[in-house]
């Protein structure tokens, strides 16, 4: 018996060693397990150009620390790109529309905006741009205030002008200065296909300080070939935030100028509802760019979208805003209904109407979802 | 008989001291003036005994000398017999003119049926109620200045000293009558609606929404509530709040539906549906099913919404149900499929849910004449669509038995008539015997 015990004693000690270490290494494994485990995941998803990445930056200005100089300077190049792309696309457009449309007479540049248009087509065609000078600052301008422009920026929709078209439009004298540096408006609007993942993790502060909750926010890009790349991110998700450009019901897709942007949007989210790892997730569905809706609704009916087909107009002015809204809003609580089995019909989903360019809006909003996602939290813990 | 409660000691207004029965006697209640009412206040003699004791109604701790022992009531004109126990006049006046010639307590004979006032008595009540009365006025303006000063604060502060004034006056609202009044009078229902938009918290909206369900609303009030942001709110919270929270939500919209310029489109809400029906089928909540069942009949009689209700599987969901309703909830939930069963989809949710036929056959002849016509007529819808499928699975289940015992019972003759008819649609497909066998009542069906 002595002998025995002796003889395993040695192995005893390595092995205890070992167990140590490897204890220890389990206990590290279940803390960070534990920590993840409090962190909320919160995916921002929709089609593109749905605003995604403006709620993005606006809770990175909100939660986080918001943009230092260099980060503000990082999207110069970015913002003068979008001028160069706008000034493109319309004077594009305009030939373009010259050419089919049967009063195409208002669609003709004139004959002094001509030359400039030409080569600021062929600047916007590079990969490269150059930095923004008073000289072509001041060519850009006298382009946009071309009639047979301004006509064109009217018939938007059937083009891709992007929605920060007016606003750089009518900045450009600053966006040129030769120490400009955004401002957090300017970066809100630049607008940046994104592609991959992006992420960030805040605490949103609010007069409880104790609150503690700790969200990680990924946004996403939104264009169809973008989409394989959302589905390694679906596991383990909180909320998901789907954001839906109300405002596009007139409007074609980039990459596929034959299908209605609404349309499209109506298909993703019903896709997105239907995933099995969204079972338990809640709903925030975002409809977003009111502000652009607002003007539109009263100018070009809803029908024009086959999925507003059956709307009908009731009042005028505000009263019809609001009842178009009301419709809308309707429309996509059907499809959620139809689109969830039974079962599902527990899980949190609620509506929001958003302007996410406006960072009042966005600050009640997020409270609002913070809210619910506590309670929801509460209840499942089974304390509520 | 009542048991002899020691009696509390009282506080004396403006003394300040505590008192028992005996001292108080001796001291001062017995004090001059027609009233008797010892504490100097003027308005108290005037007061009437009858009046203060309904207003302070329920009292709980009046002593048991003051109750008459016919009435279990307090004696507003107390008078005593030869055998010295006392009564209320008009009681024991009625007891003697029924013909009893004895003492009601301890049974004994009359010697004089004459019945003497009890003017001491009559005092010392007077005067504890007189006290009562004073102290309970003074705290209902206690109260209704304390719910003045709280609508003040809602109209100045935000965030969580809102959610803490709205928590108080919610309190205050459902424990004082008064302070409803109170409410209405300084404009607390516009401050309230006010309160609720787009983007209330959860937390201030269920405290405002519990609040104003207890109030009673005019149109204009009403009419207010009805906009869809607001109602947006509500339903929302009905979704998401605790039992006590969706029942309010609930009630309170019901109590919009009354107004007369009530639009169904305001109701038709798949989310509110859905809701109602989350509720209705919580188990742990029995009132909660009761208020949603109640609220679903109520949007059901708006034919347009009765689609979008059918539409959130709501048929289903109530036929599964319905054996563990209790007899309230029974009737409105048939109510509900009843009218259902007016509109297509309606019978063919109720034609493919396996549990329809056998639970509504269970039903006939079980609880109530108007249950049993609910059911009847679900049964018939269903068997209509698609008699070859449902009536053999109803005779099946029973059906045969039960109409039979319709028609022989004492209900409405229409529902006779119907019943009759629904045999005879039933007993189509079976020769003359085997529908006979299949009529007898079962054990399980007796």
């Amino acid at each position: 018996m002595g002998s025995f015990c002796s003889r395993q004693k040695p192995y005893n000690e390595a092995d205890t060693e070992e167990n140590e270490q490897d204890a220890e290494i389990e206990r590290r494994i279940a803390r960070e397990t534990k920590a993840e485990q409090h962190i909320h995941k919160l995916l921002l998803l929709g089609a593109g150009e749905s605003g995604k990445s403006t709620i993005f930056k606006q809770i990175k200005l909100l939660f986080q620390t918001g943009f230092d100089e260099a980060e503000l300077r990082s999207y110069t190049s970015v913002i003068h790109a979008n001028v160069y792309q706008t000034i493109k696309i319309l004077y594009d457009g305009a030939k373009e529309l010259a050419q089919n449309e049967s009063d195409s007479s208002k669609y003709v540049v004139s004959l002094d905006n001509k030359d400039l248009g030409e080569k600021l087509s062929e600047i916007g065609s590079r990969l490269d741009y150059p930095y923004l000078t008073k000289e072509i600052t001041n060519e850009i301008k006298t382009l946009w205030n071309d009639a047979a422009i301004q006509e064109t920026y009217a018939r938007g929709n059937i083009l891709q002008v992007p929605d920060c078209a007016q606003y750089f439009m009518e900045n450009l004298e600053r966006l040129s200065e030769a120490d400009y540096v955004p401002t957090k408006e300017d970066v809100l609007y630049a607008r940046v296909r994104t592609t991959g993942v992006v992420e960030i993790q805040f605490s949103p502060v609010g007069e409880s300080r104790k609150s503690g909750e700790v969200y990680r926010l990924y946004d996403v890009g939104g264009q169809r070939n973008e989409r394989r790349k959302w589905i390694h991110l679906f596991e383990g998700v909180t909320a998901v935030i789907f954001c839906a450009a109300i405002s596009e019901y007139d409007q074609m897709l980039f990459e596929d100028e034959t299908k209605n942007r609404m349309m499209e949007t109506k298909e993703l989210f019903d896709w997105v509802l239907k995933q099995s790892c969204f079972e338990n997730t809640s709903f925030m569905l975002f409809l977003n760019k009111f502000d652009i809706f607002e003007k539109k609704v009263q100018k070009v009916p809803l029908n024009i979208c086959e999925w507003f087909r059956d709307y009908q107009p009731m009042a005028s002015g505000k009263q019809e805003v609001e009842h178009a809204y009301e419709f809308v809003k309707k429309k996509f609580e059907e499809l959620y209904f139809q689109s969830t089995k039974p079962e599902r019909v527990d899980r949190v989903f609620k509506i929001y109407r958003t302007t996410a360019l406006d960072q009042k809006l966005v600050k009640k909003t997020f409270k609002l979802v913070d809210e619910t996602l506590r309670r929801r939290n509460l209840i499942e813990a089974g304390l509520l | 008989m009542p048991q002899y409660q020691q009696p509390p000691s009282w506080r004396l207004e403006g003394g300040g001291q505590i008192l028992d029965l005996e001292t108080a006697v001796k001291d001062g209640i017995l004090g001059g003036g027609a009233g008797g009412c010892g504490l100097g206040s003027a308005t108290c003699e005037k007061v009437d005994l009858k009046k203060m004791i309904e207003e302070l109604e329920p009292v709980e701790d009046v002593p048991s000398v003051f109750i008459c022992p016919i009435s279990l009531e307090p004696m507003v004109d107390p008078v005593t017999l030869c055998t010295g126990q006392t009564y209320e006049r008009f009681n024991i006046l009625k007891w003697l003119s029924m013909g009893h010639l004895t003492c009601p307590t301890t049974m004994q004979e009359l010697w004089d049926d004459a019945v003497t006032p009890n003017r001491t008595l009559h005092q010392l009540i007077h005067a504890w109620f007189s006290q009562r009365y004073l102290r309970f006025k003074k705290r209902s303006e206690d109260v209704q200045g304390r719910a003045a000063e709280l609508l003040e604060t809602l109209k100045k502060v935000k965030g969580q000293a809102r959610v803490q004034a709205l928590k108080e006056l919610q309190k205050m609202a459902v424990d004082h009558s008064s302070v409803q009044k109170t409410v209405a009078d300084y404009g607390g229902v516009a401050l309230l609606t006010s309160l609720l938009g787009p983007f209330t918290s959860h937390a201030v909206g269920s405290e405002a929404i519990g609040i104003l369900v207890n109030l009673s609303l005019d149109s204009e009030a009403k009419v207010n509530l009805m906009q869809p942001a607001k109602i947006s709110l509500v339903v929302d919270m009905l979704n998401e709040g605790t039992i006590d929270t969706k029942i309010n939500c609930t009630r309170l919209i019901e109590m919009l539906m009354g107004e007369k310029d009530f639009r169904s489109e305001i109701v038709s809400s798949l989310s509110l549906l859905a809701g109602l029906m989350r509720l209705a089928k919580d188990r742990r909540h029995p009132n909660g099913t009761w208020t949603g069942l109640s609220l679903l009949k109520t949007i059901c009689s708006h034919e347009r919404v009765r689609g979008l209700i059918v539409s959130v599987g709501a048929v289903s969901q109530l036929v599964e149900l319905l054996p563990n309703l209790s007899p309230e909830c029974l009737e409105l939930a048939l109510h509900i499929l009843d009218d259902l069963s007016t509109i297509p989809e309606g019978r063919v949710a109720l034609k493919d849910c396996p549990r329809t036929i056998p639970n509504a056959v269970r039903l006939l002849m079980r609880v109530s004449e108007s249950c049993t016509q609910y059911a009847l007529s679900i049964l018939w819808a269903v068997c209509k669509l698609a008699p070859d499928e449902c009536a053999s699975l109803a005779v099946e289940a029973g059906l045969a038995a039960k109409l039979l015992l319709v028609i022989q019972s004492g209900c409405s003759p229409e529902l006779k008539q119907r019943s009759a008819e629904l045999l005879k649609l039933c007993s189509l497909n079976y020769t003359a015997t085997l529908f006979i066998s299949k009529c007898k009542l079962t054990r399980t069906i007796q």
